[in-house]
């Protein structure tokens, strides 16, 4: 596989506002390259939009942020970086989707020459270009019409086709790797699937890098190739889609996926549930975060942190942070 | 954020105590003239010196106090029962009633509350008015002037808090309309329109003292500053101190009210006063906020 | 036995600045007694308003809702609060459904206190017995509902809804604020409550997997309407409405080797607005097998193959249509 183009190592994220301090991400990373999908799963709370946007710089308004670690873009440190020449990063290399289409849009521009303005700026494009290019741009997000819509008002598009513009204007910039940020979490059943498909052809036709955030484990099903579990800040566990999802070995990513429902099997065993709630992550604990909800805790598990194991060596290496079940299990680790 | 120290809330708190305790804290009566002992100086007998009467100066700045106190506390708590009643009952009946409500508090709100209490005056010295002593007269006036401002801002959080689901999850339960007024629209109108009326104090002393001062309110030998005010003026050249020592007690007053109303506004209560009052006055006041915004649209 | 709620030719409609928006447009529904009956669809198909206009949050515009055999309007006006006692409402937003100033025990003990239910020590006591039906620990009784994580103010919020030992439940989208791991807790509830206290429950959802696992009964709505219904898991297996078959395909499975081979059906564009609904059936604009019938005159429902009903000319007790 081609080298990580966006890579994070070691980070560390504590978000303090004036009342508590709050240990976002703990000693965690990821790696994507070109052409692959990575999806970031995890619950609210559990850090994973801090984790990929945190190093460029897009973090929670009105909190005070301490950021540790290393962050690659393209093999250059970007936590080294100049606001301006992470500004310029963020607006070309990186492409952003959010959940809610607004929080990208200009409620007061009309939407084609907003998109034109994008490539014009970060993919250099003259003014006829850019009306051509954001036109196409529509046509490729699946709007309809795109010379009409082009004249059109963010309020005037319905939730879906706004998804779709907004996808437009990641994509505008020409970036190589798109972010999206619970895309999908808003939409209709039938709207999501659209979209999920639609990020799905860009990624193959232009072999950008896609970082999926999500908690949505049907949608890492359409979309991802690898997947990491997030859990309170730490990677719990993380290897292909199909290790993670079909074989998972972390009590988490078990009780996490035994809770959702597959309605196509018919292994109706009811839906399971893990107990308790996500940790509270104003305190710092020794141990692993899961440890209060887990089945399997031993009185190591609130002592030592676990670290992650490599469980199984297929071209993506299936890695697990949970001493207890591989030795219980007798798995094999190859580290 | 820095708090403010609560040295400046001093004047309005030692105010509100001077009043109450002032029978215990006069020295001499306020309305006993002493012709041996005319504009004097400060002195072991006179603390703050005597008036063109020969009456004690400290008695009658203490007896001001609790008279502005007295007409202060009537017209605020008759100016808050009317605008707690007539907006929140604007802002829960809703329609035609309403409308009108609103129309009556806009035009009320529209004239300065001086005026209106000026205009008031005017009326209730006609013949018909005789029955009521000035100082009544001068509570009911102000009353009128000051309750459309409360009326509003109950409207608005009546209006505010009948959108939130918590009212529609109590109807669901089964609780009368006034259950769910008394129970949890009524806490939150009180919470705002209380918090305003502390701030608002100041302005009505100053009212109070002008409409004295304008001859229109506390008649005579009953001690108020700005009779004092009035009555110092004629021998300021005596004793200047006649005028100032009134004009230090209401100007502090009424600074110090208007630094808690500032203090509400921005936020830097001291700390004890702070959790319990701003917390609801910023409900409330979020909640105003989304009422005019529907109102608006 | 009667059913627990009938309703016939429901419509409502909403005059809005834009227009008449005809959210509930002619529905029929029966929910039998003892059932846990789901009512899905996309935003805008009126599963939400249905459900309010059920217990009277939302006035019809025409038709009847009979609760309990009962006519609904009838009952809530000559009788608000013995119709409380027979019927509750759970909220999508637990939160905002709870009077931020008022503490867990406060809020549960409310109803007792508006229904003069017992004295303070039976009240005491009937809290802490609402308490450990929903599973949470005592301690929380002093807590604002704010201080709590998104499952537990669901728990208190059905707490509260049970306090007067109704005999019918409708929820609306009450799994929507809540994370996945709390949304399995939050169902095994309702279906453990179900069994524990012979409740009737209606919950609108959009997690169709979810109803599939938990519910007796769907009824799956677009624009305003009923468009199939019957028993949860046979239409699941087989429903017989194209826009069920789209719904339920655009459902990914968690399984990415299913997910890499299912064939998909891709609907184009969004559901229509309400507020213009198409001619004929509502569905046509987007069917991708319509035929020109379709656009003219709009299908009543009819038995199907797996049992219940579906509202499409190309489905009926033999056949249905494929896509």
């Amino acid at each position: 596989m081609s080298a990580p183009i966006y890579e994070v190592e070691g980070l560390v994220i504590d978000l303090y506002t004036p009342t508590v301090s709050v240990r976002a991400v703990d000693g965690s990373g990821f790696h994507v390259s070109p052409g692959e999908t990575l999806a970031i799963v995890g619950e609210s709370g559990s850090g994973k939009t801090v984790m990929t946007l945190g190093p460029l710089g897009l973090l929670p308004e009105g909190v005070a942020v301490d950021l540790r670690g290393t962050a690659r873009a393209d093999g250059k440190d970007i936590l080294s970086m100049s606001p301006g020449d992470l500004s310029r990063l963020r607006g070309g290399f990186f492409g952003v989707i959010f959940q809610d289409p607004m929080s990208a849009l200009n409620p007061m521009l009309k939407i084609g020459p907003q998109l034109a303005e994008q490539a014009r700026r970060y993919a250099g494009l003259s003014a006829e270009a850019s009306r051509k290019e954001a036109v196409s741009l529509l046509a490729r997000s699946g709007i309809p019409d795109p010379e009409d819509r082009y004249d059109r008002y963010p309020h005037e598009l319905s939730g879906g086709m706004l998804q779709r513009a907004m996808i437009a204007l990641a994509l505008a910039a020409r970036p190589r790797v798109l972010i999206a940020d619970e895309p999908t979490t808003a939409l209709d059943a039938t709207v999501q699937a659209q979209i999920l498909a639609l990020i799905r052809q860009i990624q193959k036709e232009d072999g950008i890098a896609v970082i999926l955030i999500t908690h949505d484990i049907g949608a890492v099903s359409v979309l991802a190739d690898r997947v990491a579990v997030l859990y309170a800040g730490q990677v719990a566990e993380e290897g292909s889609a199909i290790d993670v999802l079909t074989a998972p070995v972390h009590p988490y990513t078990r009780g996490l996926l035994a809770s959702v429902p597959d309605f196509r099997s018919d292994s109706a065993s009811g839906t399971k549930e893990i107990p308790g709630i996500p940790p509270n992550q104003a305190q710092l604990v020794a141990g692993c975060r899961f440890a209060d909800r887990c089945d399997q805790v031993e009185p190591q598990c609130h002592t030592r942190r676990p670290a992650l194991q490599t469980v199984g060596v297929g071209p993506v290496p299936h890695r697990v942070a949970c001493p207890v079940v591989i030795a219980a299990e007798g798995i094999v680790t190859h580290d | 954020m820095k708090k403010w120290p609560w040295a400046i809330l001093a004047p309005a708190i030692l105010f509100v105590l001077i009043g109450i305790f002032s029978p215990w804290l006069m020295t001499h009566d306020p309305a006993a003239q002493d012709y041996s002992a005319l504009l004097t100086g400060p002195s072991g007998a006179h603390w703050l010196g005597t008036d063109y009467l020969g009456r004690d100066m400290f008695s009658r700045i203490i007896g001001g106090a609790r008279t502005s106190l007295v007409a202060m506390v009537f017209v605020l708590v008759a100016a808050l029962a009317i605008g707690v009643v007539i907006g929140s009952f604007a802002g829960y009946v809703g329609g035609k009633t309403e409308l009108v409500l609103i129309s009556v508090i806009d035009i009320a709100l529209a004239l300065p509350s001086l005026v209106i209490a000026l205009a008031l005056m005017g009326v209730f010295s006609g013949a018909n008015f005789d029955w009521m002593s000035d100082y009544w007269k001068m509570i009911v006036a102000l009353t009128m002037a000051w309750w459309a401002n409360y009326a509003r801002m109950s409207r608005a959080v009546v209006v505010a808090e009948l959108q939130q689901p918590y009212i529609e999850a109590a109807r669901v339960m089964g609780a009368s309309h006034i259950w769910i007024f008394s129970k949890h629209i009524l806490p939150h109108v009180l919470g705002l329109v209380v918090v305003y009326a502390s701030a608002d104090a100041g302005a009505l002393v100053l009212a109070i003292a002008t409409l004295s001062f304008l001859g229109l309110g506390v008649a005579p030998p009953t001690p108020e500053w700005g009779q004092m005010l009035v009555d110092g003026m004629s021998y300021i050249e005596e004793n200047a101190a006649l005028v100032i020592i009134p004009g230090l007690a209401l100007t502090a007053v009424v600074v110090s009210f208007n630094l808690l109303g500032e203090a509400f506004a921005l936020q830097k209560v001291p700390r004890a006063v702070r959790g319990r009052l701003l917390s609801r006055k910023k409900a409330a006041r979020s909640a105003e906020d989304v009422a005019r915004k529907a109102v608006e649209a | 036995m009667t059913d627990a709620i009938v309703a016939k030719g429901l419509k409502v409609h909403f005059q809005t600045a834009a227009g008449l928006v005809r959210a509930v447009d002619g529905v029929d529904l029966t929910v039998a007694r003892g059932a846990f009956h789901g009512i899905v669809g996309e935003s805008g198909c009126g599963k939400t308003t249905l459900a309010r206009a059920m217990i009277g949050l939302q006035s019809a515009t025409e038709g009847q809702v009979n609760i309990l055999g009962r006519d609904r309007a009838e009952w809530a006006k000559t009788d608000r609060k013995g119709f409380a006692r027979a019927v509750q409402f759970i909220f999508q937003d637990p939160l905002g459904s709870m009077s931020r100033r008022q503490s867990v025990g406060q809020t549960l003990e409310e109803p007792l206190l508006i229904h003069g239910q017992g004295d303070a020590k039976a009240r005491r006591a009937r809290v802490a017995e609402l308490l450990d039906l929903v599973a949470l620990p005592a301690t929380v009784l002093d807590r604002l509902p704010r201080s709590l994580s998104g499952g537990q103010r669901q728990r208190v919020s059905i707490a509260r809804a049970l306090a007067l030992s109704p005999q019918l439940l409708i929820c609306d989208e009450p799994l929507s604020a809540l994370d996945v791991s709390v949304r399995a807790q939050i169902v095994n509830l309702f279906a453990r409550l179900r069994d524990q206290l012979g409740l009737t429950i209606v919950i609108v959802a959009h997690d169709l997997a979810i109803v599939r696992e938990v519910c007796s009964a769907v009824t799956v709505m677009y624009l305003g309407r009923v468009a199939e219904e019957g028993a949860a898991k046979p239409l699941f297996s087989d429903p017989a409405h194209p826009y069920s078959q789209a719904l339920l395909s655009a459902v990914p499975s968690p399984d990415p080797r299913i997910e890499a081979t299912r064939p998909r059906i891709l609907l184009a564009g969004d559901p229509p607005s309400p507020r213009n609904p198409p001619p004929g059936c509502r569905f046509s604009t987007r069917c991708p097998v319509v035929e020109p019938r379709c656009r003219e005159a709009e299908p009543a429902l009819r038995a199907v193959q797996h049992g219940g009903a579906a509202a499409c000319h190309l489905a009926d007790a033999g056949v249905h249509a494929m896509i």
